[in-house]
């Protein structure tokens, strides 16, 4: 028998971490299980089985238009680097409009002109996606501005309020006004 | 390739952790920044929010009445300089319908 065999922890615990300590690992088995309710939730927000995003905004009129607007979260913009803070929505067009409207477009304020009319939507009509940048100095009456531009070259627009929009965000405006 | 990757763990964990990123890294949104240097200069410089640049890109200035006042392209450098034009204007970085970004006079910072 080798010296190092000989020696034999005395304690009642040492013995039970060398007698177990290898089968411990099984435990790691369980960390995953930890993240299943988010990634399931994720799942579902993704294959669009829990609705259109977070939080529906509800059905918006644009002219003869109109679509079903949701926060993709429910939650403050989200910082993408230099390019500044970014919140997503999730837009579905009526089922009448699909074939007639050629694109979908988001900004803050009123645009300038069908150029500037902020932020595309994509993916299919039927559950599309725009991330909207939104500036750190935007105002809390600010107003979120619809743009559909229709195959036959004509444009509507409609516009609500960013509070009704996304509560969230104006809360999070409050918070950066607070630290300026 | 792969065999190489799975002989130094550091390799792979630094892989699995870049995976991780990958969704995030998706998204490349359209950035602009605008100043202002000497002579009454303007240097304005794109780019996409994953670090890419964007040489070739269309940045016009246009006035508030909706006439483009200098129609440029960004340089191999991803800048333009121009002129400060004497009317009211805003600067539209345009990468495509729905790819822009507006940055009108009055955030361009003073030298």
């Amino acid at each position: 028998m080798s010296k190092a065999a000989a020696v034999q922890p005395s304690s009642a615990l040492g013995r039970w971490w060398l007698k177990w300590r290898f089968h411990i690992n099984i435990l790691l088995l369980l960390v995953p299980l930890a993240f299943m309710p988010k990634y399931f939730a994720d799942a579902s927000l993704f294959r669009g089985d829990s609705g259109l995003g977070e939080r529906e905004i509800g059905t918006v009129q644009v002219g003869p238009w109109s679509l079903q607007l949701a926060e993709l979260r429910n939650e403050a913009p989200r910082p993408d680097g230099p390019a500044g803070y970014m919140k997503s929505f999730n837009a579905a067009l009526c089922k009448t409009c699909i074939d007639e409207v050629k694109a979908t477009y988001l900004r803050i304020g009123k645009p300038r002109s069908l150029r500037a009319a902020g932020v595309i939507f994509f993916g299919t009509p039927y559950r599309m996606g725009a991330t909207l940048p939104i500036p750190e100095r935007t105002k809390a009456d600010a107003e979120l501005w619809i743009t559909l531009e229709g195959w036959d070259g004509s444009m509507h627009q409609a516009s609500i309020p960013l509070s009704e929009a996304s509560p969230a965000t104006i809360a999070w405006l409050a918070q950066q006004g607070g630290k300026r | 390739m792969s065999s190489r990757l799975f002989k130094h763990p550091m390799r792979l964990a630094i892989t699995v952790v870049l995976l991780g990123f990958g969704g995030q890294a998706m998204a490349h949104n359209p950035m602009c920044e605008c100043k202002e240097i000497e002579d009454g200069q303007i240097r304005c410089t794109g780019g996409f929010s994953d670090g890419s640049g964007a040489p070739g890109v269309t940045l016009d200035v246009i006035g508030y009445d909706e006439t483009i006042l200098v129609p440029g392209k960004l340089g191999a450098d991803s800048t333009l300089t121009f002129n400060r034009p004497a009317a009211e204007f805003y600067v539209l970085f345009d990468a495509g319908p729905g790819h822009i970004v507006e940055i009108d006079q009055a955030d361009i910072e003073a030298p």
